[in-house]
């Protein structure tokens, strides 16, 4: 695929995910003209970039789709459900066509072409040709309009648009070719005669091969308005000059135009007389005529030049209105666009390798510089890794993004699944300026699409059973996100029924999964519809309920360092909450010993340090303040068989509202922690999260405290369990 | 009869890798007495043996993990993966980097061994399928018997020995000590 081509998809899916949105919008608020200039735009847009890089197949269908949209917008046809629903699918398959395009296929396979094919003919039958025979469909705008008509005798006798167009020096090197936006003007009419300009074209060993020296006049028969005609060339219109004379112009504004142009008028006189714009006859009454143009402007002063156009009813207003929005709306999206630059993945990921190897190499000059004793070496390594900490913090920033613009797609599956479903659901986005690492944005985005749906179908009940329950007869769901000490939080929460304990518990015992009789607490019971297999929905709809969905929303959520877990309340409603880290690359640790070797735990969740009372023997919890903290033992829990120092510590930590301690021997404080994956052997490792390198080139264990404690409350649980259940479920 | 079967395509696959009939190499080494042979294509470097971070909480054969100039790479007790005890650590103790292709891409373990000696070019015809037993580790294991000097050299299959999937396998089974359906 050649670059034109890759970019005219990604700025497609861009266009097509704001044209999915307005889509949404306009369905809310009907008739809102910015709206549906919105849908308008992404979808010329659209059209206009399949044009320039030749992709039929495109232009073809979203050619009637922008007919359609045209109708909406003239205010034909009115907006109904119905209508965005179709349009929607249409711009689905926009989506489906851009991925055949991408695949590097000239046509689409049969069942897509049968896809487009079905959708036309619904457009056709239902939006286009009802009304057809009401209002033809757009003809030239002097036919239409009364206001603009060619007064006086000087109208020129040539039924036909005229087009002047120069493009600028610099169209090749943009990566346009001309030709193929000829070819495309040529889909919205029939260009009668064209004569190309090649006089600026210099002699053979002067001329740049990468400079575009042509201009184009052209005689053009189409039933198009201007503004379409214009937008052909909104790729180039930077660089180009364009002049567009509606048919029966005033004779003036020929002269105009010739007087305009930066060839001469004779000459160009000629060639408008060859193309048959103008006759004979016409030019030389003209020519000799040299009416000065629009003299009534140097009377009144400062009349801005488009309001002395519409007094000659040159143009008609609205034309005018739609050129001062179209500047207004360019120069925003210009600035928008200087803001944000485009860069590979992959160089941001090199950049942030680097950034983690500075961060390892940093540490071990720091490491070093201690052992050395040079109080000016100190004072050097530490005004370095305090520059190495804000850069690695600056590149991690390059990595984040809004979780908003996931959240957003949500928006058009609640409206689709509650639809289907019969439902009336409201969904409500909070925190979508929330920033997550790119990579993770990018993972969640399918574990929330299994949540939103099981909530939708699952969670929220049919209106009539919710407005027995005296609840409002729209379902609310909502998507949150949050920061909460040093993790992302995401919550799916549902005004539902809530998940039914007893349905859930006798699901697992008829599974296989917990014994009967075996006793377990609410949240246990809940967490068991992450197993793999376990689907409590009576009947099985195409949206969730095979049961496939929930083990792999947990395994995605893990593969990310990140839990989920659900509460529930019966008949309020139930709440996933996903937590996951920050980044995925670097993050503060604090480095603990135990015995010989090291450990990292993460610095976000450390409250404080406080020695180990000695006589804290044979239990494991302590008075922290007058409040019951337990603790693990590092030392027993990982199997390290030495004998503990007199003086130990415990490192109290909190997590997701909880506070534990985990004893160790050492405190050896902060250090920056690039983390390094432990590879797929150690996957189902609990209570370690990761490793990191050292300044020593040791390589040292991050702690993975949440998993670490719930691994030694399960232990402990369990051993306490025994002497009660014969035998424990899956041993 | 499985084992026979994919033995065999063991063999089609370490001929393509070989490229036609031209012997292939491999890398020999010492390990509790018995000498072992591995194809070289496989090995990445041989490094001296240091600097090895326990993880906790593992079943013995996974001995830790090193810093391989920035890379965190498993080390594999061989000798404890075959079902014996762990490799006492000596001078001439060495790790193998060995290279597998996996899921989830190319991926680099440690490979214990008490003693590197030689590479050697075995010609195919030299090669003997795997005894069903007597060799004393598990038949999946051995990729065939090399003639080397009138000895027999055990060939290892290395993917299978260093299988991923199994290994991750048992290091859950170690790590889970009876976990209930619900953990978590």
């Amino acid at each position: 695929m050649d670059e034109i081509t890759s970019v005219f998809v990604t700025e497609s899916r861009e266009q097509l995910t704001a044209l999915e949105a307005a889509l949404l919008d306009l369905e809310a608020n009907a008739g809102d003209p910015d709206t549906l200039n919105a849908v308008f735009r992404s979808a010329h847009t659209i059209k206009g970039g399949a044009g320039v890089v030749e992709c039929e197949f495109i232009v073809a269908f979203t050619h009637v789709v922008e007919n359609v949209l045209d109708k909406l917008r003239n205010g034909e046809i009115a907006v109904s459900g119905d209508l965005v629903a179709v349009l929607l699918s249409c711009a689905d398959h926009i989506g489906h066509l851009l991925d055949v395009l991408e695949a590097g296929a000239t046509q689409p396979n049969e069942d897509l072409t049968a896809e487009g094919a079905t959708i036309l003919a619904r457009l056709q039958r239902d939006w286009l040709a009802q009304h057809d025979d009401a209002a033809p469909r757009s003809g030239p705008p002097s036919a239409r309009e009364e206001p603009v008509s060619s007064s006086g005798g000087g109208a020129v006798e040539t039924d036909c648009w005229h087009i002047s167009l120069r493009f600028g020096p610099n169209v090749l090197r943009g990566g346009m070719d001309p030709l193929s936006f000829l070819r495309y003007l040529d889909t919205l009419g029939r260009i009668v005669h064209i004569e190309t300009l090649a006089d600026t074209l210099p002699a053979a060993e002067q001329m740049d091969p990468e400079t575009c020296y042509l201009g184009f006049e052209i005689n053009f028969a189409s039933t198009a308005d201007k503004a379409a005609i214009e937008r052909v060339f909104d790729f180039v219109r930077d660089e180009c000059e364009l002049h567009i004379l509606p048919p029966h112009s005033k004779l003036e504004d020929y002269l105009e135009l010739l007087r305009k142009l930066p060839e001469d008028t004779m000459r160009l006189g000629e060639i408008l007389v060859r193309i048959g714009a103008l006759t004979q006859t016409e030019l030389d009454e003209g020519l000799r005529e040299q009416t000065p143009p629009s003299t009534e402007a140097e009377g009144g002063e400062h009349t801005p030049l488009g309001e002395i156009l519409v007094e000659h009813k040159v143009v008609q207003p609205e034309l005018v209105e739609a050129a001062v929005g179209k500047q207004k709306q360019v120069s925003e999206k210009k600035a928008a666009e200087s803001r944000l630059i485009r860069i590979q993945a992959d160089k941001l990921d090199k950049l942030i390798d680097l950034v983690g190897e500075l961060v390892i190499a940093g540490a071990s000059v720091n490491l070093l510089a201690g052992k050395s004793g040079l109080s000016d070496l100190v004072e050097a390594t530490s005004l370095t890794s305090r520059l190495v900490e804000s850069i690695r913090d600056a590149a991690l920033q390059l990595r984040m993004v809004q979780i908003g613009e996931t959240f957003n797609r949500f928006n058009r599956v609640v409206r689709d699944v509650s639809r289907e479903l019969g439902k009336d659901i409201e969904l409500v986005i909070s925190g979508g300026e929330t920033e997550l690492d790119k990579s993770m944005v990018e993972k969640i985005g399918d574990p929330l699409m299994h949540l939103v749906r099981n909530a939708m179908d699952h969670g929220i009940e049919s209106p009539e059973n919710r407005v027995a329950h005296g609840k409002p007869a729209r379902g609310r769901l909502e998507l949150n996100a949050y920061h909460d000490s040093g993790s992302i939080m995401i919550e799916v929460v549902d005004d539902g029924g809530g998940l039914n304990r007893e349905r859930i518990a006798a699901k697992a015992v008829e599974r296989g999964i917990i014994q009967p009789g075996q006793t377990l607490s609410d949240t246990e019971i809940y967490n068991l519809i992450f197993e793999a297999g376990f689907s409590t929905a009576e009947q099985v709809s195409n949206l969730s309920g095979r049961g496939v969905g929930m083990d792999v929303v947990r395994r995605n959520i893990q593969s990310l360092r990140g839990t989920v877990e659900v509460s529930s309340t019966a008949g309020e409603g139930s709440r996933f909450a996903i937590r996951l880290p920050l980044t995925l690359a670097i993050i503060d640790g604090f480095l603990v010993g135990v015995g010989r070797a090291a450990y990292v735990i993460p610095l976000d969740s450390v409250v404080e340090c406080i020695e180990l009372r000695q006589d804290s023997e044979g239990r494991d919890y302590i008075n922290l303040r007058g409040e019951v903290l337990p603790f693990v033992r590092l030392r027993d829990m990982f199997g390290i068989e030495d004998v503990p120092p007199p003086r130990q510590n415990v490192v109290v930590v909190q997590y997701g509202g909880l506070k534990a301690g985990i004893v160790v021997d050492q405190l050896m404080g902060e250090f920056q922690t690039v983390i390094k994956p432990l590879g797929s052997i150690f996957r189902h490792i609990k209570g370690i999260g990761g490793s990191t390198i050292l300044g020593s080139g040791e390589v040292a264990l991050i702690l993975d405290v949440q998993a670490l404690v719930q691994r030694c409350a399960q232990h402990e649980e369990r051993s306490a369990a025994r002497p009660q259940l014969a035998a424990p479920a899956k041993a | 009869m499985t084992q026979i079967v994919a033995s065999g395509k063991q063999a089609v696959s370490a001929k393509q890798a070989a490229g036609d009939d031209s012997p292939q190499q491999y890398l020999t080494f010492s390990l509790g007495g018995e000498v072992f042979a591995l194809g070289i294509l496989n090995v990445k470097e041989i490094i001296e043996f240091g600097n090895v971070t326990e993880i906790p909480m593992m079943p013995a054969f996974i001995r830790g993990v090193i810093n391989l100039r920035g890379a965190v790479v498993p080390v594999i007790d061989l000798s404890a993966r075959f079902g014996g005890k762990a490799s006492t650590i000596s001078r001439r103790t060495c790790i193998v980097i060995v290279e597998l292709e996996s899921e989830d891409g190319k991926q680099d373990l440690g490979v214990i061994v008490d003693a590197v000696n030689e590479v050697l070019e075995i010609p195919r015809t030299e090669i003997e399928p795997p005894p069903s037993f007597g060799a004393k580790i598990r038949a999946d294991f051995i990729k065939g018997m090399g003639k080397v000097e009138g000895r027999f050299v055990i060939i290892l299959n290395i993917e299978r020995v260093l299988s991923t999937e199994e290994i991750a396998m048992l290091a859950r089974i170690g790590d889970d000590d009876g976990s209930t359906a619900n953990a978590e």
